[in-house]
């Protein structure tokens, strides 16, 4: 116990006693708080932004965080906690759009027009981004104590219960499950996930001459992490969205706007109404996000039909879609409770359920000295395990990322509003600009340009053909651990064919993953 | 007063330096062209990834050169070695391996490519701290533990992080008659890790071992090298044990073949400056868990290579009988 109360003051001290980015009154700002208000700020203006979104901003600023921190251990902290403030300000900012222009700056902010925007036309558009900002950060602040308390648990639970072949069983089964869940059907989940594992087995595994290359020299150190991720997460989105605005002639344009009356700002009694909502909503986000593959966007269409429903039954409540408070307060608690529980199979397994996730395992990947997994939370008697450090580091600048949401977030996310003017066509180009030198500056090599820009069409053809890219990404990142925990099982089973099969455990995983095919799939 | 002697001091330390060691200016001219690539042939967040690291950050603050640390482990550190055979023999690309990747590991992959005349040895670093660990007050925490196991039946996982640690596993083996179960991992790290987690029951590490073993969580139940270890200096030799061979060997930095003398020179002293120089972080490193710096290069390095080679031929030929 007292172990663990020093590793979580290590990790405080590890951010607060950082490197001082520069001096305010003799006080000196450490780096990574900086960092973490810099990206919770961009974050809000990133959701606020119609046609960007969290991860984008993760995609593009990761490789010019990389080039500006290096690849000394020193540069975790500082890189997680600009990621981390995207990825919490992004969730906060999508609502300021959904409600003032109707548009969502997010796709998971889409429920928040419903109830939000007639509020904002009934001319209370601070209110409505008031209870939103309150009901976002509680979904957050609830969803990221239920990671610090499980992250740890799980992952000791895992390292002390799973044997080798059942570690192989439980990354196939997360590799199934999300093929089951995402998309329009589970072939086309399964397509997805088939293409990422062959992609990422090109030139990897044991054997001196690179595997899978057809002859290409230049792809013998294998397809650069980077420039598949981006290439079909990001370049992909790009290339199918300007393709849209061509089609529907800029259809994307602000419709309606909002003027604020005198009353407007936080009704007495609104706290009152919308507290039993936040609670069920946050519950059903961090339940949902901490399954893995399974996005925000069912978290908040469940819990706004839940809260839908209920309204109807109670005599005298306000109807869902008229501008209720219930309805901003269900959809904006359960999508931000999403982003805290995604972390936990991500920290406790290293098994990223979104796009966030899958940035903050290339960020650590790339940097080196943390590796996302049981031994993250391993305890050494007496010697101090530095991952662990970083774990607590990570908790705490989620936490005072979401004390600047409480106290300062709701300013900056009134003041981002003309933001969603700006045209898609115009901000689409810059971003695909900016990602690809982004590429070049990580690289540093035009072949990962060249690669970028074919994942994208990948990417692409993928979007317009229904076939989601997620279960891609997420397959191709755990491409590696599957190999290595399956020729790691077979060897100390003593080359046992059927190691899968060797304990009731890992037949129980794979009967599991069989069954999410079978029943979570739905038909396309 | 100092800031006048100063300039003068510098001028004649420089003149000494001149006139005593010529070649020293040959090296003292070289600047890498450009920032160097260090790739780094173990597992992120291990030992001797962190010792890497630690000398690159070394070389950034002593030499004001800018060292990009990168990750290319795999394959007892041949897939590095195939990396750096592509990149430039100018300085900017060098790697670390240990001494097996370029004699033991080059000569069983067969590929006249990785042999070792092909690479530039520059400097080692550290000689392996070598040992067979287990965690303490386990099952397999002394040799008559694995031993008595091993006669009841009970398979033993045995964890090695290269090929010759996988070969000296199954020499050994076969020296007393156990047939372990080999599984290979990444790094000493890697072997750790799957002690910690019950996935192995025993397993070679190079040096990582020695914080885990001074806090009482491991125990060395028997050394591959000739002298004792630092931390368990009662752990029995494996040629006590029944094996004919031992397991020693140097963590050491790489660079392209044909590499320019000066640089080699100038790289290989200044990785010594930053693995020698007690103020570095990577000095405190290698005095903690490696047993202390042991910096060889140049000639000196040549001849150790040659003679590891040697070494390494006939082992090959012993287990593939």
């Amino acid at each position: 116990m007292t172990d663990l109360l020093n590793y979580i003051g290590l990790g405080i001290m590890a951010v607060l006693n950082g490197p001082a980015l520069f001096e305010i009154g003799g006080i000196g700002l450490p780096v990574a708080l900086v960092m973490l208000a810099a990206g919770l700020f961009t974050g809000i203006a990133v959701g606020a932004t119609p046609g960007l979104a969290g991860p984008m901003a993760m995609a593009i600023s990761l490789p010019l965080l990389i080039s500006a921190f290096g690849f000394t251990p020193d540069a975790l902290l500082p890189v997680f906690a600009f990621l981390i403030g995207i990825m919490k300000g992004a969730t906060l900012g999508g609502a300021v759009p959904a409600i003032l222009f109707n548009l969502p700056g997010t796709p998971d902010a889409m429920m928040t027009t419903l109830d939000g925007h007639p509020m904002a036309r009934n001319g209370q558009p601070r209110r409505a981004l008031r209870i939103a900002q309150l009901s976002s950060v509680a979904g957050d602040s609830f969803s990221d104590i239920v990671l610090f308390v499980c992250a740890p648990f799980l992952a000791v639970v895992v390292e002390s219960y799973l044997d080798l072949p059942e570690k192989t069983a439980l990354l196939i089964l997360s590799i199934s499950f999300i093929a089951a869940v995402m998309g329009a059907s589970v072939g086309k989940g399964l397509l997805s996930v088939g293409l990422g594992l062959i992609v990422a087995y090109i030139a990897s595994g044991n054997d001196l001459t690179p595997r899978l290359t057809m002859g290409f020299d230049a792809l013998d150190a294998g397809v650069p992490l980077i420039a598949a991720i981006l290439g079909v997460l990001i370049v992909g989105e790009i290339f199918a969205t300007l393709e849209t605005l061509w089609r529907n002639n800029r259809a994307l344009d602000v419709k309606t706007e909002t003027h604020g009356t005198a009353q407007d700002g936080l009704a007495p009694g609104d706290l009152k109404r919308i507290t039993p909502v936040v609670v069920r909503g946050a519950l059903i986000g961090t339940v949902i996000g901490a399954l893995p593959g399974v996005g925000s966007t069912l978290a908040a269409t469940l819990s706004y039909s839940l809260g839908a429903r209920r309204a109807r039954r109670i005599a005298g409540a306000q109807p869902f879609g008229s501008g209720a408070p219930e309805g901003i307060a269900a959809t904006e608690a359960a999508n931000s409770a999403v982003s805290g529980a995604n972390l936990i199979p991500v920290l406790s397994l290293g098994i990223p359920g979104n796009a966030a996730a899958v940035f903050l395992i290339l960020a650590a990947d790339s940097i080196g000295g943390f590796n996302p997994g049981p031994a993250v939370f391993a305890m050494p008697e007496g010697e101090t395990n530095p991952q662990l450090v970083v774990a607590f580091g990570i908790f705490t600048l989620m936490a005072i990322g979401n004390l600047l949401n409480w106290t300062v977030g709701g300013a900056v996310m009134r003041s981002m509003s003309v933001l969603a003017r700006v045209p898609a066509t115009r901000l689409l180009p810059v971003v695909l600009l900016v990602s690809l030198t982004a590429i070049y500056v990580q690289e540093t090599s035009m072949f990962a340009v060249w690669a970028t820009l074919a994942f994208g069409v990948l990417g692409y053809g993928m979007r317009r053909l229904a076939v989601p890219v997620l279960p891609f990404v997420i397959a191709f990142i755990l491409a590696g651990p599957l190999e290595r925990s399956a020729r790691e099982a077979f060897s100390a089973t003593g080359a046992d064919p059927w190691f899968l099969f060797s304990s009731p455990t890992s037949v129980i995983l794979l009967l599991m993953a069989v069954a999410a095919l079978i029943f979570l799939g739905r038909d396309g | 007063m100092t800031h006048f002697f100063k300039p003068l001091l510098a001028a004649a330390t420089l003149c000494a330096t001149a006139i005593t060691t010529p070649t020293a200016t040959l090296a003292d001219e070289w600047t890498p062209p450009g920032p160097i690539t260090m790739y780094v042939g173990f597992a992120a967040g291990g030992g001797a990834d962190t010792q890497a690291r630690l000398i690159a950050q070394g070389l950034e603050e002593k030499f004001g050169w800018t060292v990009i640390p990168q990750q290319a482990p795999g394959n007892s550190g041949l897939n590095l070695a195939a990396e750096l055979a592509k990149a430039p023999a100018d300085g900017t690309a060098i790697g670390m391996v240990v001494s097996e990747t370029l004699s033991y590991s080059s000569q069983a992959a067969g590929d006249p490519a990785f042999d070792y005349e092909n690479f530039t040895s520059l400097a080692t670093t550290a000689e392996f701290q070598l040992g067979l660990v287990a965690m303490a007050n386990g099952n397999f925490d002394s040799w008559d533990k694995v031993m008595g196991a091993a006669e009841a039946g009970t398979p033993i996982r045995f964890a090695a992080a290269s090929d010759r640690h996988a070969d000296m596993a199954w020499h050994l083996g076969q020296q007393v008659g156990i047939d372990f179960n080999i599984v290979e991992v990444r790094g000493g790290k890697g072997v750790m890790d799957g002690l910690r987690g019950g996935d192995v029951d025993i397993g070679w590490v190079a040096g990582a071992q020695s914080g885990p073993v001074q806090q009482g969580e491991m125990v060395n139940i028997a050394r591959g090298i000739e002298s004792p270890l630092a931390n368990s200096p009662d752990a029995p030799m494996i040629t006590e044990l029944g094996s004919d061979y031992l397991l020693d060997g140097y963590f050491m930095f790489i660079a392209p073949g044909d590499l320019d003398p000066a640089a080699r020179e100038a790289l290989g002293e200044a990785i010594r400056d930053v693995a020698e120089d007690s103020e570095t972080d990577a000095n405190g490193l290698l005095s903690k868990a490696f047993g202390g710096p042991a910096v060889r290069t140049g000639d000196d390095l040549d001849s150790y290579m040659t003679k590891a080679n040697a070494e390494a031929a006939e082992l090959i030929k012993a287990v593939s009988e």
